[in-house]
């Protein structure tokens, strides 16, 4: 999983809490940045913003001024996470620490544009890079893991006679149906390319079978535009790394079980079947991966 | 306009002096009295305040922050304490201060307690 430490700013504009406000207000001007770690004795001890200044009279201290409680977070701290604090406290900025050191900062702008790279504008789901990212958080954090790969059954039909705006609006509710299925923190969702959607999830095989399950029979009883008939096969790969197995770890990767969820799936289709299990396997500790 | 007609509109060279008035007193120390109470957008906050304090009169001064529509933080004397606990004293001082200061103010207070007893002996 990407980390801010990755992509934050590293050359800091830092101030002093006896600096005063007119000083601090010039300088951000200067630097066109909107909030600017507080630091004493190389210890973060607040955060100034564009806002902090115009609420305070100019000949103040910044200590008078700051904001004293900086959220803050590790190099270490994901995306997600960082996008998550963002807005729950509703600020711009978070100050990326080493301890109590401030090593850089990361904004909301910044952060975005990092996490858009990663989300599919038509759907708002993730890409299939955040799959792969996540399903490798999850196995080195020693979970096991189950993909379903999920395929709108002849979808290129319905863009050829309907068009691809509707096919787009159906490709949103699929998207929106499925995403109302999934459960947050066990299931990740995301458009994989095209009609094919990919679901990482930390539920055990049989579970991740009825997910399957329940995801292409909602699509089958929606009513959808024009009168057209939408239906999906899945297909379903995981298994246990803590069963005994033999043979050549090397070939049992995290590419491996997408890909067998993804034949899983065309084998699901061909024989008309709503849901195929791919069959268990074994997972390589994810640091060999 | 020649350059000679021109000479003729200005007149003679001014005569500039300056004056000096000098007043001399002593600086008082500290520079406030018996309480200090500091506006939400004055030009000094608490922290300025606190050093300020520290510097001039270490410790002869409590800061205390106060929840209030105009004030952040009042500087009460210390020995003011000793006479009157400061639960009884803010309320008061604040209830007055705002009737005459706003959030951009620092206002200065002479205190004055008078302590009154009167005791009873058995003869």
């Amino acid at each position: 999983m990407q980390t801010v430490g990755e992509i934050m700013t590293k050359e800091l504009v830092m101030v002093k809490p006896e600096d005063s406000v007119a000083k601090v207000a010039k300088l951000m001007e200067r630097t066109k940045i909107g909030g600017l770690p507080v630091v004493e004795g190389g210890r973060l001890v607040g955060i100034i913003t564009s806002r902090d200044i115009r609420r305070c009279h100019p000949n103040r201290l910044i200590a008078d001024a700051m904001t004293k409680e900086v959220v803050t977070v590790p190099p270490t701290c994901s995306l997600w996470e960082a996008k998550e604090l963002l807005e729950r406290h509703g600020i711009e900025r978070l100050v990326v620490v080493d301890g109590d050191c401030p090593v850089g900062v990361v904004t909301k702008s910044l952060l975005y544009a990092e996490i858009g790279k990663h989300i599919d504008a038509l759907t708002g789901l993730h890409k299939a890079e955040f799959i792969h990212r996540k399903a490798l958080e999850l196995l080195q954090d020693g979970k096991e893991i189950a993909v379903i790969f999920l395929d709108l059954d002849n979808f290129g039909a319905v863009d050829k006679k309907l068009g691809h705006v509707v096919g787009d609006e159906i490709l949103c509710r699929v998207a929106k149906i499925w995403g109302d299925i999934v459960e947050e923190g066990f299931d990740y969702l995301s458009r994989y390319a095209g009609d094919e959607f990919a679901v990482v999830t930390v539920k055990p095989l049989e579970e991740a079978r009825e997910l399957a399950l329940r995801m292409v029979n909602a699509i089958s009883e929606e009513k959808w535009p024009l009168g057209v008939k939408v239906s999906a096969s899945a297909g379903v790969a995981g298994g246990r790394r803590a069963s005994a197995r033999q043979g050549d770890f090397e070939s049992y990767t995290l590419s491996d079980l997408i890909n067998m969820a993804s034949l899983a799936s065309t084998r699901a289709k061909k024989q008309g079947r709503q849901v195929v299990v791919a069959g268990e396997i074994e997972l390589r500790e994810a640091g060999c991966i | 306009m020649s350059s000679k007609t021109g000479s003729y509109l200005r007149g003679p060279e001014p005569l500039r002096k300056a004056e000096m008035t000098i007043r001399l007193s002593e600086f008082e120390i500290p520079p406030m009295q018996d309480a200090l109470l500091v506006g939400k957008k004055a030009p000094i906050g608490p922290e300025a305040v606190r050093r300020m304090v520290d510097a001039l009169s270490p410790e002869q001064y409590e800061i205390i922050r106060v929840e209030h529509q105009v004030f952040e933080a009042a500087v009460l004397k210390r020995s003011l304490l000793k006479l009157l606990p400061a639960e009884k004293l803010l309320p008061i001082l604040l209830e007055e201060c705002e009737r005459v200061a706003d959030e951009q103010a620092v206002v200065k207070a002479q205190v004055n307690i008078v302590i009154q007893v009167n005791r009873a002996v058995d003869l």
